[in-house]
């Protein structure tokens, strides 16, 4: 880790400011659980910090009528357990509390973990390895290396590193959006925009300049939200990245017709991934093992393997059926 | 037998939880990593970055510009640092090469420099601004790939426990066995990770060289360090009264302790050094990848006629790790002909080493995954095939074994278990939810060893007992062993016995490894304690009121000291462990041979789409010899079981053919049993004494829990597919 240096605001508009006079390379600290990490792999090295971990205006849960509201700064672990989203939006809440373990939950932000970097052991563990995100040019070891864990969709011949959250991809199916702020004012960022496929430039990870500030996400209230799930399939019961999640949100009339469908893949591609043609395959159409199973099958077309990943297709696949069934479930409860 | 336990006389129960456990929750307990001396520095190792090859030049400006940096050590001269030796070649080191010393790079990972400075955030920052310029050469890191070299061990390293197992004709009897059973089974390399990462804190008091390490072998940390610095093994004094996990990962001298002991010389300094969690999968020993054939031979109702283990293991360029995989699989059933053949692949690898059940868990996943296709493919019963091969006798060497409950083992877990509602139809169990259900059984063994120990008992007018014996404890309840045997035989309080181990202060320490620990300091405490009672001119059984016969002696204090040996061992052992050398007898003695046993029954459950495997339940049956501590040896069973969990179905060390080093070497990426992977667990005991083995009639228990568990996952998995699993571990791809 390299020596830095360090301000806490104690406000949203001292945080802009902040941003406005802090050398390039600055980096904003939220709860510290990817970024530290980086830092002490000194695939970091940011000259400042600006910590807006305990800003109390943003740390706010707010499930109301029209939409849901989280101030960035809320942790994971008290959206993952708020009463109105276990219950109505169920998927959200199993995207929060199936990623990382319940101290990490406790300390991450919602904000910060929209933005956590991809966990690419070629990436992460020395300067021996060819990393066009870590070094630009540098060449891609992922490719033709251990790509057990890399995506199957949106990657470059630069880069095949897996965008690693889950509340991304549930927040994704539900039409979120983000609110930034910085010194050239606020802006609105629809999720579906947010995060950028690598192409031939995988440092650019998301839209956001390096010195605006994610301070809400905002969810339209659906219906869908009660008919929702999380799967999400990983190599151990808890305390790992997906090797295949689905988050999926439905409507179900009553003769038994999907009304609305939303289906987002997690931990199989380069960002947060919908899979708008899969969506469209079920929707005015009853939900059956049969139809769930085109749907998954319809989300995967576009599916590229490597060496050791390709089972995660036929993976993916049943896992996306897998969780419609749950969601449909719910959705007729 | 039931947990509960009384002292063999009178009063209330024995108190048999773990003695330190307070010591332990309420971080009292004092480990390596803990300890600041004042004005201590921080060592920090750079690695080098390539596969094999030289170092040409290693930039350390940049480092050396780091505020608070004091050394910068890129080569220690021939005199600074002089040769250890690999443990396993009669020295003291986790390996031979020592770095530092030449421009050799033998693989990915190796230190290429040392940076010391004023604090641990300087140290790891200028050691990570270290670049170097290199010379490379081509490198395998694969068993089987171009470039690495195989090797006869019988010829390579001709000691007779290594050498080649035969028994009869094996080739000719399987050749002419009507039932055949042949299998290549593949497991990974692995690496058992201790929460206490490999941590020394050492400064010199003149020219005595004082030593805080976490360390299985405090023996070799002293003996090694006087070699390497050309000092008096009499002042270097090593300490490690608590270990935080060991694993046979701290069973040697590490290579930064020479280097330190350098640095804290020339900066007249204490220096300490915490290896970070990557640099510990480079530097330390690991489970090496081993690829066994076995075959079996039988006749049409599965009685065994002939059976071959042949077995290439991994090991370094410049070490044999020696292999021991068929020592457990030739003792394991009576056959009549059995031969055994272990290779050596040299590889560009740190020397592999010893990790849990080092060679009888791979041994076992093999050879009783072997037994599981012939059960199969003669229709018997997994369990009863496996009880009409017991013998009392060793295959081997046609001695009687001093003790062998393995067939009550098999017969009591069947009963726990529920074996008998098993329907021997691969695929025919399905659960509730849909998941396929399977049910597996294996055995396991593990050498009966023992080691010469000194042990040290005192007794003070107020009561209180204090052992001083050879011995690390790391977790593993050696203290409470001691402490238990000491308040049952004296009829005293378990809170009046002090145990001092770990430190070579009190008594010499061996090699504390190998499940040897207890069984070979029980015998040695319970020696020194007929020698007090005859100190306190006490009867030679009975409670004794100690403070009271303290007094009657007029003297403050009666101490006395024992020194055990193994069966057939002389005073020339206990010589061998004064000057730092191992010592260690068994499993063969000159009467009988001895093995510790093991019986596991698993239940795996595979769901119905997205094949996630599940353990819901295991019961595990041990042999142990008596149980010398049930809260300790329980928790052993279950620590080694939740390991074969993780053995079987989660640890790999990957490589990457092009790098070289591994590549998955953080907690995250190298992936280890949480607790929602582990479930029920139902521990059981023979505790039968072996009392030829030993006056204690205690065996090993922490290694034998563990073996057989991923043979037995892996026969269940077959259980509930039908499909055999050859290599670990065993993933959800490879039943999807």
């Amino acid at each position: 880790m390299r020596a830095f240096s360090y301000v806490a605001p104690d406000t949203v508009d001292a945080t802009v400011a902040a941003l406005r006079t802090a050398p390039p390379g600055t980096r904003i600290l939220a709860g510290g659980t990817t970024l530290y990490d980086l830092m002490k792999l000194e695939i970091e090295t940011p000259p400042a910090v600006v910590d807006v971990h305990r800003i109390a205006e943003l740390d706010t849960i707010d499930a109301g009528e029209r939409e849901l509201v989280f101030g960035a700064g809320a942790r994971m672990a008290d959206v993952a357990d708020h009463p109105v989203i276990r219950t109505a939006y169920p998927g959200l809440a199993e995207s929060l509390w199936q990623a990382a373990s319940q101290q990490l939950r406790n300390m991450a932000t919602v904000g910060g973990n929209l933005l956590q970097r991809t966990r690419c052991p070629y990436f992460r563990n020395g300067t021996e390895f060819p990393c066009n995100k870590r070094d630009p040019g540098s060449g891609c070891a992922a490719v033709g290396g251990h790509d057990r864990a890399h995506a199957l969709l949106g990657g470059s011949d630069a880069c095949i590193a897996t965008y690693p959250g889950d509340f991304a991809v549930m927040l994704l199916a539900f039409d979120a959006v983000v609110d930034v702020t910085g010194p050239a004012g606020e802006r609105t960022v629809p999720l579906a925009g947010l995060h950028v496929e690598p192409g031939d430039e995988p440092t650019r990870e998301h839209v956001l300049a390096p010195d605006e500030l994610i301070v809400r996400i905002r969810v339209p209230a659906t219906p869908a939200g009660r008919g929702s799930t999380y799967l999400k399939i990983r190599d151990r019961e808890s305390y790992a990245f997906a090797l295949a999640a689905a988050a999926v949100g439905l409507t179900v009339d009553a003769d038994g017709t999907v009304g609305d469908c939303r289906i987002g893949l997690g931990g199989v591609a380069t960002r947060p991934w919908r899979a708008t043609e899969a969506e469209q395959t079920l929707i005015g159409g009853p939900l059956t093992p049969q139809t769930a199973r085109r749907a998954g099958e319809a989300a995967f077309a576009g599916a590229r393997s490597g060496a050791e990943n390709g089972f995660r297709i036929e993976l993916g696949v049943r896992t996306v059926a897998d969780a419609l069934r749950i969601a449909g479930e719910r959705a007729t409860r | 037998m039931t947990v509960a336990d009384a002292p063999g006389t009178t009063g209330p129960p024995l108190d048999t939880r773990r003695v330190d456990a307070r010591e332990k929750v309420t971080g009292r307990a004092r480990y390596a990593v803990d300890r600041v001396p004042e004005n201590v520095a921080y060592g920090a190792w750079a690695t080098a970055r390539i596969g094999k090859g030289r170092v040409v030049r290693v930039d350390t400006a940049a480092a050396e510009a780091v505020p608070g940096v004091r050394l910068v050590i890129t080569r220690f001269g021939p005199d600074e640092l002089h040769d250890v030796g690999f443990l396993m070649a009669g020295g003291h080191a986790v390996q031979s090469l020592q770095p530092l010393r030449d421009d050799r790079i033998a693989y990915r990972g190796q230190p290429v420099a040392l940076v010391v400075a004023d604090s641990l955030v300087a140290a790891t920052e200028a050691a990570q601004l270290i670049t170097a310029e290199y010379e490379e050469e081509p490198f395998t890191v694969k068993i089987g790939a171009e470039g690495a070299e195989t090797v006869l061990q019988e010829q390579a390293i001709p000691l007779p426990f290594l050498a080649d197992v035969k028994v009869g004709d094996a080739e000719a009897a399987f050749a002419a066995s009507p039932v055949q059973i042949t299998g290549t089974y593949e497991h990974p390399a692995q690496h058992a990770m201790p929460m206490e990462p490999n941590a020394s804190v050492v400064h010199w008091e003149g020219d005595r060289l004082i030593v805080d390490d976490t360390t299985q072998n405090a023996n070799a940390v002293r003996f090694g360090l006087a070699t390497q610095l050309g000092i008096d093994p009499a002042d270097v004094e090593v300490r490690s009264p608590y270990v935080g996990g060991g694993f046979g990962q701290k069973n040697a001298m590490h290579l930064h302790l020479g280097p330190i002991a350098v640095a804290a010389r020339r900066l007249g300094r204490p220096v300490k050094m915490v290896l970070p969690r990557p640099q510990v999968f480079h530097l330390g020993a690991f489970r090496p990848n081993t690829v066994h054939q076995v075959r079996l031979g039988a006749n049409e109702k599965g009685e065994l006629l002939a059976a071959i283990h042949e077995v290439d293991q991994q090991t370094s360029r410049h070490d044999l790790f020696p292999s021991e995989i068929t020592t457990v699989s030739s003792r394991l059933y009576a056959t009549p002909a059995f031969r055994g053949e272990q290779r050596l692949v040299r590889t560009d690898v740190q020397t592999p080493g010893f990790m849990r059940s080092p060679h009888e868990s791979p041994s076992m996943f093999a050879f009783e995954s072997a037994m599981d296709e012939l059960a199969y493919a003669t229709g018997r019963d997994p369990v009863e095939l496996r009880l009409a091969h017991d013998t009392p006798t060793d295959p081997v060497t046609g001695l009687p074994f001093s003790g062998r409950h393995l067939a009550e083992c098999l017969r009591r877990g069947a009963a726990r278990f529920g074996w008998d509602a098993r329907d021997p139809e691969p695929g025919s169990m399905t659960a509730e939810d849909g998941s396929a259900v399977g049910w597996g059984v294996a055995a396991g063994c593990y050498p009966g060893g023992i080691v010469p120990v000194v042990a040290h008992l005192s007794a003070v007018a107020d009561g209180t007992l204090t052992v001083g014996v050879g011995g690390h404890e790391f977790g593993q309840g050696l203290r409470s062993a001691v402490a238990l045997l000491v308040a049952r035989d004296l009829g005293v309080p378990v809170d009046t016995v002090i145990v001092r181990a770990g430190d070579t202060r009190v008594a010499p320490q061996h090699l504390t490894a190998g499940s040897w620990g207890t069984a070979s300091a029980l015998p040695a405490v319970q020696a020194a304690l007929g020698e007090l009672r005859e100190a306190l001119d006490v009867p030679a059984s009975g409670d004794v009121d100690v403070a009271a016969a303290v007094r009657a002696t007029g003297r403050p204090a009666v101490a006395v000291e024992a020194t055990t040996l193994a069966p057939g061992q002389s005073r020339d052992d206990l010589a061998q462990l004064d000057k730092g050398v191992l010592a260690i007898g068994g499993p063969v003695y000159p009467e009988f041979v001895t093995f510790s046993w093991a019986a596991h029954f698993v239940e795996v459950r595979i769901e119905r789409t997205t094949r996630r495997i599940r353990v819901p339940r295991v019961v595990s049956v041990v042999d142990c010899g008596r149980v010398a501590s049930p809260v300790t040896a329980a928790s052993q069973v279950r620590g080694g079981v939740v390991w074969g969990i993780g053995q079987a179905l989660r640890e790999e060390s990957e490589v990457d053919s092009r790098f070289g080093g591994f590549l998955n070497t953080t907690l995250e990426d190298y992936p280890v049993p949480v607790n929602l992977d582990v479930q029920q667990i139902d521990v059981d005991f023979i505790d039968e004494p072996d009392l030829r083995f030993n006056p204690a009639g205690v065996k090993g228990v922490g290694e034998i829990c563990m073996v057989g568990v991923s043979a037995a996952i892996a026969n269940a998995v077959h259980h509930a597919t039908g499909r055999r699993m050859r290599r670990l571990p065993i993933r959800l791809e490879h039943v999807l």
